[in-house]
């Protein structure tokens, strides 16, 4: 028994390690990446570690100011959008999951089938919108344009989430006098936290990332954003390889923070409902 | 259970809270100076107020740190009452960016152009006519070297011009055994045969064939029509492409494709890619861009290299044809300040200005007078001026319509020819009848 | 007030916007919670005016130019009818992106579904230490922190002919020569699909690892009691309860990498002869060199049109259950 057991636990971690060279070397060839000079990127044999190894690219990425302003942008931008999606996909999944009405289904198709359309055509007449709204190069208008990409999935999840709860459990605030309103804030929400942080992670994520809406939205260099800035070391007649890897890297650390503070909390107790594999 | 789960929620409490305060005072940073920029695309501008013109290109991040912004310093002093503003744009989404924004009005005053853009943008009502604009302001058209124009009025000018030289690493050369830089299609032919015959990872010649960016078409594959003196269209602008010098330029570019000296990875291969194989001496001569000399340099020191006129047919002696790319200049339809934008359009095209900015470029001035200084760059760029002034630049799909298009075309159907998949006559026939269509 | 509290991670049971909340028969009945009728309208007001006002507009606008002519690029727009489709319709291209687009959708989500569900149950294993799981969760979702156009940039890097994934297989004796990954027809929509893959799977990894917690241990243990080893455990216990996260996730997965542009415009552009064009990348080129928005738009309809049949069927079955 002890020795299957053993046995068991060297294949998983056989497994895990070759899973995680899979999902970890082209990450590592990142770095490496931005550690060489330019010139020994198509360097045959490829090395790892350059001879020349620097920080330079890093240097120069944090020293721009422009660049920083990227960073910031993106901050506000990616913070904004999973606060507000995460608001409004609690209230619109409480409406989903606790009341019946007519014109549920519809709105129901209708959200999932908004993102159905392929952005490319739909960034001219969207652009002319929000140029009407006066949401032109602010951030307001970035914030509202990820959050319709966001918005759809939170919604789904997290009525999803609210659904596995029992209807008992909202009525216990009845008996404090509460409504609906403070069953949803005082019952479900906290018990979903889990799931609405799996959702809030995944809303970061996918605005942090954006490039078409936020290059098309923004004008001047103090809107815009991270996958911009990199985008625009992508020049005409070469890639400023260092400065673009450093700049991801960069880029990916508060992503990382997040999810590395918040899995616990997520993930769940290690206890409780673990399954054996 | 439940002690553990209040301990819980409130801990979420605080952090919510704090993250909602770090939130509020971020954005409060933020939102100040970043709602404020809500221009459109036209200025304000009081009755006297200063003039401030957008000017949107992807030429700065080429340039020596800050020095495009010390020209527009320059020309803001020379020109109290306008302020410039730059906007930077990545290459690659400019023209994507440009048809959008004028789709809805937002486009800046001053827009960077590419040639292969323009027919397109003028119909689109997107540019505006710069010849009006020059009679206006009685400016003397002789000095431009060359004006792109659609239907007889001038919708950009061409402000930096880079052309495409053949590349040639001079050690492979002759490790390779081969004395002197190729001059014609033999000779290139065996000098990339005895370089690919190096083994190891090296060979003769880069071909570029994306098809995400056709511009392999135009500086790759055509430039070898070119620099015999041939055309890909007849005089009245029509489609030539069944005609004999296109085929035998296409068959030749085949049979180098047949020889194996064209680097692998050709057929979805970009012009960087091409211009990094060079560097890392993978491949040993490639036609390509004047610009990219000291991004080389800079790359791979120890690099010997040189730059020679594009290999011609045997027998041909005329004058030949160099594919350029250029840095054009346009002004937006739907600005209100046409006036200004022109005088910004005049600075850049002035003697002194468009020297400085040549030279700093390591392109060919659009100026006819303007001499660039080479004294401080590379002396390869004289051997190019030299090249340049004994040829003629030569790019046919500048001004074309959908020229995009037409090269992709002619891309895919080259691509099905070099694999094998359809014969040379068929590749000519087949992109001469899309190309009747759209030109 | 002490709210009651379930000990455990939320299982996202169904996730879709109609299923009923798992309540016991005898409870059974559709009472409305809240008094007023208008409260539910309330809850979903912000949404709906998000969503309607910004997207509404812009997608008439879509279906509008697709019945038309010479739009955006041209300053006059002339009614067609339905030329555009036909257009489109008919279109070698077209169809040859159908197929392409179809064969790497299946594909990914397949392989995310795979891959996600493989790497949860090793991530959730009780063999190993917290800390050690916690490793290599970091180093699992790490694909998912990059935007697209690193992520093609990088993997075009690597899968140069002479880069450092040919330098590895012709090293290690796996390959002979080196292969022209990208570039080859033969082996870029592999190559391709197996980028999108790497990119992609960490969403199904982090939302099946989230509901693996939700499973209660007292169904494995009642499984094994009745005799069912490991093997039969996974597929008679795991899968069912997991089986409405699967379906919503593969269902918006399948969408979202349909809409998949950047990706493929970085690496191959469509090429090499069209293996890997796609109806982003078709749509594309219509709108963007061609300059024609109108079988752009038409062609934008067709893909909304079989995603909602998509969507349609996907929300059927889930009636059913």
């Amino acid at each position: 028994m002890q020795r299957r057991r053993l046995g068991m636990k060297i294949a998983v971690i056989a497994g895990l390690s070759i899973g995680a060279i899979f999902a970890g070397f082209p990450v590592l060839w990142m770095i490496s990446t931005s550690l060489k000079p330019n010139g020994e990127v198509f360097l045959v044999p490829p090395r790892l570690i350059s001879e020349n190894f620097s920080f330079d690219a890093y240097r120069a990425i944090l020293s721009s100011e422009a660049n920083l302003r990227f960073f910031l942008n993106s901050y506000i931008v990616a913070l904004w959008v999973t606060a507000l999606t995460l608001l409004v996909a609690i209230l619109a999944a409480y409406g989903f999951s606790r009341h019946e009405f007519r014109l549920k289904r519809f709105i129901n198709v209708a959200i999932v089938s908004v993102q159905a359309v392929p952005p490319i055509t739909l960034i001219i007449p969207y652009f002319g919108l929000l140029v009407a709204l006066r949401l032109y190069n602010t951030y307001g208008g970035l914030i509202v344009t990820h959050m319709v990409f966001t918005l759809p999935y939170a919604i789904i999840m997290t009525t999803a989430y609210f659904n596995t709860l029992p209807r008992e459990l909202d009525e216990s605030v009845k008996v404090d006098g509460g409504g609906g309103w403070t069953a949803l804030w005082r019952i479900l929400v906290p018990i979903s936290v889990p799931g609405l942080i799996a959702v809030g992670i995944y809303t970061f994520m996918i605005s942090w990332n954006e490039y078409l809406f936020a290059l098309t939205l923004t004008r001047t260099d103090d809107m815009r954003t991270v996958p911009i800035g990199i985008q625009l070391l992508m020049g005409q007649h070469s890639y400023e390889w260092n400065q673009m890897m450093a700049m991801s890297i960069l880029g990916s650390i508060p992503v990382l923070v997040l999810f590395l503070f918040f899995q616990r909390r997520f993930i769940g107790g290690l206890t409780s409902g673990a399954v054996k594999s | 259970m439940t002690g553990g789960s209040t301990r819980v929620q409130s801990r979420f409490r605080r952090l919510l809270g704090v993250v909602t305060a770090a939130m509020v005072a971020v954005a409060a940073v933020g939102c100040g100076t970043g709602m404020s920029e809500e221009s459109t695309g036209t200025s304000e501008q009081g009755e006297q107020g200063p003039v401030t013109l957008e000017f949107a290109q992807w030429w700065a991040p080429e340039l020596p740190e800050g020095s495009f912004q010390e020209l527009m310093t320059q020309f803001e002093s020379q020109n109290p009452n306008i302020k410039v503003k730059l906007l930077s744009a990545p290459y690659a989404s400019t023209k994507q960016q440009l048809v959008s924004g004028a789709a809805s009005k937002t486009l800046p005053d001053v827009v960077g152009l590419d040639g292969a853009w323009v027919n397109d943008f003028a119909k689109q009502g997107a540019i505006t006519d710069l010849s009006a604009l020059m009679a206006e302001a009685q400016y003397n058209e002789g000095e431009l070297a060359s004006q792109i124009k659609v239907d007889g009025k001038t919708y950009m000018i061409p402000v930096v011009n880079f052309v495409y030289p053949l590349f040639a690493n001079e050690d492979m050369l002759s490790k390779a055994g081969v004395k002197e830089v190729p001059s014609n299609r033999t000779e290139f032919l065996d000098a990339a045969k005895k370089i690919s015959a190096l083994g190891g990872n090296v060979k003769g010649w880069a071909l570029p064939l994306d098809t995400a960016v056709p511009n392999g078409i135009q500086n790759d594959v055509m430039s070898w029509l070119w620099a015999s003196g041939g055309s890909m269209l007849t005089q009245d602008g029509k489609p030539n492409l069944t005609s004999p010098p296109v085929k035998s330029t296409v068959e030749y570019v085949k049979s180098l494709n047949d020889a194996d000296v064209i680097a692998p990875g050709s057929l979805t291969m970009k012009e960087q890619d091409k211009v990094e194989k060079f560097t890392a001496e993978q491949v040993g001569m490639m036609i390509d861009s004047l610009a990219h000399i000291t991004l080389i340099k800079k790359n791979n020191p120890d690099l010997n290299f040189t730059v020679a006129p594009i290999p011609a047919e045997d027998a041909f002696t005329g004058k030949r044809g160099i594919p350029y790319a250029s840095w054009g200049i346009g002004i937006a339809d739907s600005t209100e300040h046409k006036a200004e934008a022109f005088k910004l359009v005049q600075f850049l095209m002035s003697k002194e200005a468009n020297a400085k900015l040549s030279t700093l470029a390591n392109g060919f001035p659009g100026n006819n007078t303007a001499e660039p200084d080479f004294s401080k760059s590379d002396p390869l760029f004289k051997t190019a001026f030299a090249i340049y002034k004994e040829g003629y630049p030569a790019n046919e799909f500048v001004g074309l319509p959908k020229s995009e298009e037409l090269m992709r075309t002619f891309d895919e159907n080259l691509q099905l020819t070099l694999t094998g998949k359809q014969s040379v006559d068929d590749t000519l026939n087949k992109t001469q009848q899309a190309w009747a269509s759209v030109i | 007030m002490e709210p009651a509290h379930l000990d455990r991670t939320v299982l996202p049971e169904a996730a879709t916007l109609e299923a009923e909340p798992s309540t016991p028969p005898a409870q059974d009945r559709k009472r409305p919670f809240s008094v007023r009728g208008l409260a539910p309208y309330g809850y979903i007001l912000p949404t709906v005016l998000l969503i309607f006002v910004l997207m509404v507009i812009p997608i008439a606008m879509v279906v509008s130019y697709s019945f038309q002519d010479n739009v955006i690029v041209q300053r006059n727009p002339v009614f067609t009818g339905l030329a555009n489709y036909a257009e489109v319709l008919t279109d070698p291209v077209f169809l040859t992106a159908i197929k392409n687009t179809f064969i790497f959708i299946t594909l990914s989500t397949i392989a995310h579904l795979v891959l996600g569900l493989a790497f949860a149950m090793m991530l959730n294993t009780g063999l190993l230490s917290g800390l050690t799981k916690a490793i290599f969760r970091v180093v699992y979702i790490l694909p998912w922190l990059f935007t697209i156009a690193v992520v093609a940039v990088i993997w075009r890097l690597m899968l140069d002919p002479f880069g450092v994934v040919n330098y590895i297989l012709t090293t290690i004796g796996v390959l002979q020569t080196e292969v022209n990954w990208l570039a080859d027809p033969t082996t870029a929509l592999w190559a391709l699909t197996f980028i999108n893959i790497w990119s992609g799977y960490p969403f199904f990894m982090i939302s099946l690892l989230a509901g693996l917690q939700g499973i209660s241990s007292d169904l494995y243990e009642a499984a094994a009691v009745d005799g069912a080893n490991a093997v039969q455990r996974f597929f008679n216990v795991t899968i069912p309860q997991l089986k409405p996260v699967l379906i919503s996730m593969a269902v918006l997965d399948l969408i979202w990498t349909s809409q998949q542009f950047a990706l493929i415009w970085m690496t191959t552009g469509g090429g090499p002869l069209n293996v890997t064009e796609m109806l982003s990348t078709y749509t594309y080129k219509q709108a963007f060199s061609s300059y024609e928005f109108a079988t752009a738009s038409a062609s934008a309809v067709i893909v909304l049109l079989l995603t909602m049949i998509l969507a349609f069927f996907y929300v059927r079955q889930l009636r059913e259950r």
